[in-house]
C-alpha cells in the first residue's frame, strides 16, 4: 500500500441549497427519534428545530464523484461530530457545502485503514452557519504483503 | 512515584477524552488510583506550543507529554520529543522505519520504547515471531498495555526475557474512566520529561496494575 493520495483535500464536492424549512418538516424531523419535548410537537410561533436537524439534510452527492482509487471498495461510517450553530427556525432557507476535510492513515490490530473526512458546513438565508457535520467513514484497502 | 505513561486526550481522533476530565477523575479516584502524573502520548503527532502547567498547578498532577507512532513493527511510544524529531520523521507517516525511529531517537536525546506489544499486527511481538531482526537498542516496552485484550500483555514477557528489555506500563486511556488503569511506579522522582527519559533508561521501575481494583470498586457501587 502506499502513501495515501491528499489531493482531494479541500475539493467541494456538493452545494446544495434547500426549500425553505416548514415547521411540518421540524415536527416530522423530532418524531423520527421519538423526542418528547414539546416545543417540537406541533407547529408554533416560536418554533425552533432541534439541534442536530441539519443531519435530515441530504445534497446530491454524498462523496466526491472520483475518489482516490487505492482506498478500495470496502468501507463504512466511522462515525460523525456535529458543531451547532444558530437555531434553525421555519422559513429559513438553508445551504450546505460539502469539501474534503481531511484524510489520514491509521493501523490498528486488523491492519491498515484509510479514514476520510467530509466536512458540511450549513448556513441559512443570512450567512450565519447553523451546523457544521463531520462526516467519516473509513476505507479498507487492498492488504499489504505484511498484513496478509 | 507513580505515572500513566500512555494515555490519549481528545486531540487524538479516537479519544473523546478531555484532559481536564482526566484529571477531575484522578482527583476523586485518588483512593483507588495513586496516580501522581500522566503522560498524553497523542496518536501521530506533536504540538510544540501546549504548555499544561497552569493544569499541573491546579490539580496538583504532573503533566508530561509524548507521542505515539506508527512503525513497521508496531505502534511506539516517544518520550523527550524534540524539534529536531519532527524535523526528522513525519510523525503521521504510519510506515515509519522501526529502526530508524528507535535509533534516531536515542541520538536525538529521547527514548522509544514499543507499546502493546503483545496485539496483533501492531505489536513487537507479532513482527519478533515472524522473524523479522530484532531491533537495536530498545531500552524498554510497554509490558502493560490497559487497553490490550486477554492474552496480549501476557505474550510480552517472553520478549522481556529474551532481550532484557525494560518493562513499563499505561493504561493508553481514550476514556475518561480508564486513565490510570495500568501505570509505572518509578524508584525516583520524575519532575520532567527530561527526569522520565533519564528513568526509562535507569530501569528502576515496574508496570502497576489497578485493573482488578477498580473492576472490584464497581462490583461493589
Amino acid at each position: 500500500m502506499s502513501a495515501i493520495d491528499r489531493t482531494i483535500v479541500g475539493q467541494e464536492f456538493d452545494r446544495t441549497t434547500f426549500a425553505p424549512v416548514t415547521a411540518e418538516q421540524i415536527v416530522a424531523y423530532a418524531a423520527s427519534y421519538g423526542d418528547p419535548d414539546p416545543r417540537y410537537a406541533a407547529p408554533r410561533a416560536d418554533m425552533i428545530a432541534p439541534p442536530t436537524f441539519a443531519l435530515s439534510l441530504r445534497g446530491k452527492h454524498f462523496m466526491p464523484r472520483h475518489m482516490p482509487l487505492h482506498l478500495g471498495r470496502n468501507s463504512f461510517d466511522a462515525g460523525k461530530d456535529i458543531e451547532v450553530g444558530a437555531d434553525v427556525r421555519p422559513g429559513d432557507v438553508l445551504t450546505a457545502v460539502s469539501t474534503v476535510h481531511d484524510v489520514y492513515e491509521k493501523t490498528g490490530r486488523s491492519g491498515s485503514m484509510t479514514f476520510i473526512v467530509f466536512r458540511t458546513t450549513v448556513v441559512n438565508q443570512s450567512g450565519a452557519t447553523v451546523a457544521t457535520v463531520d462526516q467519516k467513514m473509513m476505507f479498507r484497502g487492498e492488504a499489504t504483503d505484511e498484513h496478509r | 512515584m507513580i505515572l500513566d505513561l500512555h494515555a490519549h486526550s481528545e486531540a487524538s481522533e479516537d479519544s473523546r477524552a478531555p484532559l481536564e476530565t482526566y484529571l477531575k477523575w484522578l482527583q476523586r479516584k485518588r483512593d483507588l488510583l495513586p496516580i501522581d502524573g500522566i503522560v498524553l502520548t497523542e496518536h501521530r503527532q506533536w504540538d510544540p506550543s501546549l504548555d499544561y502547567r497552569p493544569l499541573e498547578d491546579q490539580y496538583g498532577i504532573r503533566i508530561l507529554r509524548g507521542a505515539e507512532v506508527e512503525t513497521d513493527y508496531g505502534h511506539i511510544l516517544l518520550y523527550g520529543v524534540t524539534d529536531a524529531m519532527t524535523r526528522r520523521f513525519d510523525f503521521a507517516d504510519v510506515r515509519l522505519s522501526a529502526q530508524e525511529v528507535v535509533s534516531e531517537v536515542a541520538r536525538l536525546g529521547g527514548v522509544a520504547a514499543p507499546c502493546h506489544p503483545g496485539r496483533p499486527t501492531i505489536g513487537l511481538c507479532e513482527h519478533y515471531a515472524a522473524g523479522k531482526p530484532p531491533l537495536d537498542g530498545v531500552v524498554a516496552v510497554e509490558a502493560l498495555n490497559g487497553g490490550s485484550r486477554r492474552g496480549e500483555n501476557e505474550r510480552v514477557q517472553a520478549v522481556i526475557d529474551a532481550y532484557g528489555y525494560g518493562a513499563f506500563g499505561g493504561s493508553d486511556a481514550h476514556l475518561v474512566s480508564l486513565i490510570g488503569i495500568c501505570a509505572t511506579e518509578f524508584d525516583d522522582d520524575v519532575r520532567s520529561i527530561d527526569d522520565l527519559v533519564a528513568a526509562l533508561k535507569g530501569r528502576r521501575y515496574r508496570p502497576v496494575d489497578f485493573r482488578e481494583q477498580v473492576r472490584a470498586a464497581r462490583g461493589a457501587a
